[in-house]
């Protein structure tokens, strides 16, 4: 997030895209609730009708997949109706011009049929955005899960530009990120091509500096990403895999291939604190500490990099990560892998990672820890993000087209499947929130979302099973008949490894982010018939 | 013994957590009031935070798989064997056949330790995370 | 012979007094941590550890009472065999600092563990228990005792009873252990004068004057007796409740639990019993499938019923004791304000 939480309640106006908020962030979703009970004005896009899309002042429910032309449509309103911020557009960004043309090209009443939403509701949503100097926009991965995820981004960043909703306090572009550590597990470089720090790989001083630090040079070349990984197949170069803390073949997209390359490797580890379905495959299983037994560091969806402090020692014979990694480190005679606690880390951490400069465990115990860019131990860390400039100097207009999702529905796949966190009860493969009894009991089993005018067609009744099939796997799954999804979509999660709905789901990619399509893919189902 | 304050397990808002420990046992969790993101409420998932962690389902025993099956084995065991595969495949397939998935679960020095061990350990820049899930 | 009923304790006294007590019994008060968070903890060091008295303890005695998860039993199993342990006993404990609503909420818990028998881990718990209780000068932001009939000073239940005069406290001895424990150490105190009595009069009435929130709970109570509640009502509030469970959680009178037996091994296991809340749908939903709450439409409706309604038809008294807990911190601003508000501002046709 370019802001800080708290700002979003400050904020007249606030645009979420693409993201569940009350049930993924439900804090977020708070402060987002707060703002409106306080008077600001709320724009959800999002295909399905979620809580937060209830509260909605205007809700664009558009056909899954077209959000750049939805954006493109708002900018053109915007410059139209003379609500473009011509000073901060002529001093903070460049390539402006050439945005313009395009945007001047466009046929408004096309992009309207191409989202599926009518053009004066549209223009309704881009006034009232534009209008506002205090206007926010929070987007998760309904925005960045398909294979123009980047673009997707890049359109929302032209959108807050063209109306100087950047730069400042309440305003700007705010992604939510998912997992309590997704932040800082970027931000340590679990990444293929970059350093700590989104360093860049290639830079010379950068690696001269690791160098003198780790004592051993760091590979030039950028490595595999994840999908490319898990989906290398039987013959894939990958040979050996050590997987800390994850579930790809429930989390991933497409599981059969992820399966079947997980399978066959000649050598996998795993270390978790269950025995996921990605540890069941493995030569060898870690048992490692939860959270609750070791301490460290997290980092936010606000960059505030925040301490844990251990309450327990570990169960039984478990041991946390950090104290497996080192001592495998050491067996492969990898230097650097003797630190005494968590503090000394953090201490190389902030010595090689220009925005953590100032993290040190004495100053990350006061203040509920410090958000990054903290360049040093002076510094009091950074509540919004772009003040005075942009990372790159200035904003730049990228211009974005609507490019059509990489399958639609066709007569032997009608229907659309949109995947996400179904529950607000559970959390990704419910690894750890299915050993919660109580969270268990209020979300028990998987539910496929469809939309009452669907389900009297195919002649379903509420709870009915079916399968569904796309056309790289088949599930049997209950349904739940509600108006939360349009005609011709069904939702699910992939919380539950009964139903893996990743089966289904796609693995093209975007070519930038490597972020799997997983938003879109198209399916049939079809009634079970019972004996 | 005094709560213990930590930083919930779940999703990235990062709600300020109070753990209450009886005997070695997580006992508990609430939220604390004065911490900017959870004041003074969580959400369901992280008021039964603690529910998990001593799950009769918990691994606690390194597994080695021996004759197609799992089976405990001591740490050193398990670790030697890890270190002795990773070494085999580094010479027989070069650096670039290993691949290391970190976790947005863990903490960051364990992320950023398990890079550094995959960058100037096992030499490749093959290590990624569920980012994009 | 001086009244033991009511004393004066000069402040100077206050830190010896406590140290005194703390020898016979563990001694919890409101302390304010490096959080910055004020929380009921035990005290071990009195001298080191500050006890804040400025500011509304964040959760109430119930977690001290009924904890969030408690061992009711374990058992373990040998040869078919079933052998049981028991829980730990209960230490004796003084509690000082507490306020006026969180007392009458133990009152109102006591009932519920009563019956049909008295409840054995919780009387335990009770029957080991001293409460002093600090009555309230200056109310917190979203406290509204004296609308609920629990503050914001109290007549009896208490222990003893501290009124907080400036340089002195005003201390009422409750019946049985507050009246002993005043004998024991009648040295530290004064006979009260008439002076004494006058400002304690007059603080109290400035104290009911110093409500932030016109809360009407009684007109509410009383409306909720003669007519239903309009369906928009329930359904307004059930689209704004994200099913958190935070108030049920938070409330010092909720009492929903739920028990679960949890093996620990191959022959040994623990029964546990950890709150719960009637506001989600897992609560109420049968082994069927059928679920008699629908909650996108009543998710709040039993939970504020059953405290407005039904306990002021059995009781006499709502069992929301004011103490603002739940307000604030419902993460779709439906708290049981809003619901009083809602229903005492709706017109009657």
């Amino acid at each position: 997030m370019t802001n800080s939480i708290a700002e979003l309640e400050g904020a007249d106006v606030l645009l979420v895209t693409g993201s569940n908020t009350t049930e993924t962030h439900p804090q977020i979703g708070r402060n987002i609730i707060t703002a409106v009970d306080h008077g600001a004005k709320l724009i959800v896009i999002d295909p399905r009708k979620t809580d937060i899309a209830k509260e909605a002042h205007i809700h664009l429910a558009l056909r899954p997949g077209t959000d750049i032309a939805l954006i493109n449509a708002m900018m053109r309103i915007i410059l139209d109706e003379n609500l473009a911020d011509d000073l901060f557009i002529s001093m903070r960004t460049e390539n402006f011009i050439a945005l313009r043309d395009y945007l001047h090209r466009l046929d408004l009443d096309e992009l309207a049929t191409i989202t599926g939403i009518n053009r004066t509701t549209i223009h309704e949503a881009a006034c009232l955005y534009a209008r506002s100097s205090k206007s926010v926009i929070c987007y998760c991965l309904g925005v960045t899960q398909h294979t123009c995820g980047t673009d997707n981004v890049q359109a929302v960043a032209n959108l807050a530009m063209l109306t100087g909703n950047v730069e400042k306090k309440h305003s700007g572009v705010d992604p939510l990120r998912g997992q309590n550590n997704v932040q800082g597990a970027c931000d340590m470089a679990a990444l293929p091509a970059v350093l700590s720090g989104y360093q860049n790989l290639a830079d010379i001083d950068v690696r001269n500096r690791f160098l003198a630090v780790w004592g051993r040079e760091v590979p030039k070349a950028p490595g595999l990403s994840l999908t490319e990984m898990t989906h290398a197949g039987i013959n894939g170069t990958i040979k050996a895999m050590f997987i800390m803390g994850e579930n790809p073949v429930l989390s991933d997209p497409h599981l059969n291939r992820v399966e079947n390359t997980l399978k066959h490797l000649p050598f996998l580890a795993v270390s978790d604190i269950f025995l996921t379905e990605t540890a069941k495959l493995a030569h060898v299983v870690f048992p490692a500490a939860s959270f609750a037994e070791k301490s460290g560091t997290v980092t936010n969806s606000e960059r505030r990099v925040q301490l844990c402090h251990q309450a327990i020692p570990p169960i039984r014979n478990c041991k946390p990560d950090s104290e497996i990694i080192m001592q495998l480190g050491r067996r492969l005679n990898c230097p650097g892998m003797d630190f005494d606690t968590e503090a000394e880390i953090m201490e190389e951490i902030s010595l090689l990672t220009p925005i953590y400069g100032g993290m040190h465990y004495d100053r990350l115990a006061k203040n509920w820890g410090l958000q990054w860019p903290c360049w040093n131990r002076d510094h009091p860390g950074t509540k919004f993000l772009h003040k005075y400039y942009f990372a790159r100097g200035k904003g730049c207009f990228t211009i974005t087209e609507h490019q059509e999702p990489y399958e639609n529905p066709e007569k032997k796949y009608p229907f659309t499947l949109v995947t996400g966190r179904g529950s607000y009860h559970h959390y990704h493969t419910a690894t750890m929130t299915r050993k919660s009894r109580r969270l268990l009991r209020e979300y028990p089993e998987a539910l496929l979302e469809i939309n009452k005018e669907d389900s009297d067609k195919l002649n379903l009744r509420d709870g009915e099973t079916v399968e569904l099939a796309s056309r790289r796997g088949t599930v049997h799954i209950k349904t739940k008949i509600t108006d939360r999804v349009q005609p011709g979509t069904v939702f699910s999660s992939f919380h539950f490894f009964e139903v893996p709905i990743n089966l289904l789901t796609l693995d093209a990619m975007d070519p930038k982010s490597k972020c799997p399509e997983l938003k879109i893919c198209s399916v049939n189902l079809r009634k079970v018939k019972h004996d | 013994m005094p709560d213990i304050m930590t930083i919930c397990n779940y999703c990235g808002c990062g709600c300020g957590v109070y753990l209450r420990v009886e005997q070695n046992r997580v006992v508990g969790s609430y939220p604390s009031k004065n911490h900017p993101i959870s004041r003074g409420n969580l959400c369901s998932k992280g008021w039964h935070l603690h529910e998990f962690i001593h799950s009769a389902e918990r691994l606690t025993e390194p597994l080695l798989r021996k004759d197609g099956e799992l089976r405990p084995v001591s740490w050193d065991e398990a670790l030697d064997y890890t270190a002795s595969a990773l070494t085999e495949t580094k010479e027989k397939f070069g650096t670039n056949a290993i691949g290391v998935l970190a976790s947005a679960k863990c903490t960051n020095e364990e992320n950023y330790l398990l890079q550094k061990l995959t960058r100037i350990g096992l030499g490749t820049n093959n290590i990624d995370h569920c980012a994009r899930l | 012979m001086i009244d033991l009923k009511e004393l004066i304790l000069s402040k100077d006294n206050l830190i010896p007094l406590l140290r005194k007590l703390k020898k016979d019994a563990r001694l919890i008060a409101p302390i304010k941590n490096e959080y910055g968070d004020t929380l009921f903890s035990e005290i071990d060091d009195i001298d080191a550890m500050k006890i804040d008295l400025h500011n509304q303890p964040q959760a109430s005695l119930k977690p001290f009472f009924l904890p969030q998860q408690e061992t009711l039993a374990g058992y373990t199993v040998n040869n078919g065999e079933y052998s049981f342990t028991p829980p730990d006993k209960a230490q004796d404990t003084i509690f000082f600092g507490v306020r006026s609503c969180d007392l009458t909420a133990l009152l109102y818990m006591d009932l519920i563990f009563s019956k049909p028998s008295k409840d054995a881990t919780y009387y335990d718990r009770r029957n080991h228990s001293l409460i002093i209780t600090l009555g309230c000068n200056q109310p917190f932001a979203n406290c509204f005792c004296e609308a609920t009939g629990s503050g914001p000073y109290l007549e009896y239940g208490y222990g003893l009873q501290f009124i907080d005069l400036g340089d002195r406290y005003f201390v009422s001895a409750g019946r049985g252990k507050g009246a002993d424990l005043l004998k024991k150490w009648a040295y530290f105190f004064r006979e009260v004068n008439e002076e004494d009595q006058k400002k304690r009069y007059q603080l109290f009435l400035e104290a009911r004057g110093q409500f932030t929130r016109n809360i009407q709970v009684a007109h509410a109570c009383q409306k909720l007796q003669e007519e239903a509640v309009p369906e928009e009502i329930w359904e307004t509030l059930s689209r704004r409740c994200y099913d958190c469970g935070g108030c049920a959680y938070v409330c010092p009178t909720c009492t929903c639990y739920s028990i679960d037996d949890m093996a620990q091994g191959t022959n040994h296991g623990i029964r546990v019993r950890s709150w719960d809340a009637c506001t989600s749908s897992g609560f109420t939903r049968m082994a069927g499938g059928h679920n008699p709450t629908d909650r996108s439409r009543y998710a709040l409706k039993r939970r504020f019923l059953h405290k407005l309604k039904h306990d002021y038809a059995h009781h006499g008294k709502p069992s929301c004791t004011g103490c603002g807990r739940c307000v604030d911190i419902c993460f779709g601003g439906v708290d049981i304000t809003t619901f009083i508000d809602l229903l005492t501002t709706q017109k009657t046709t």
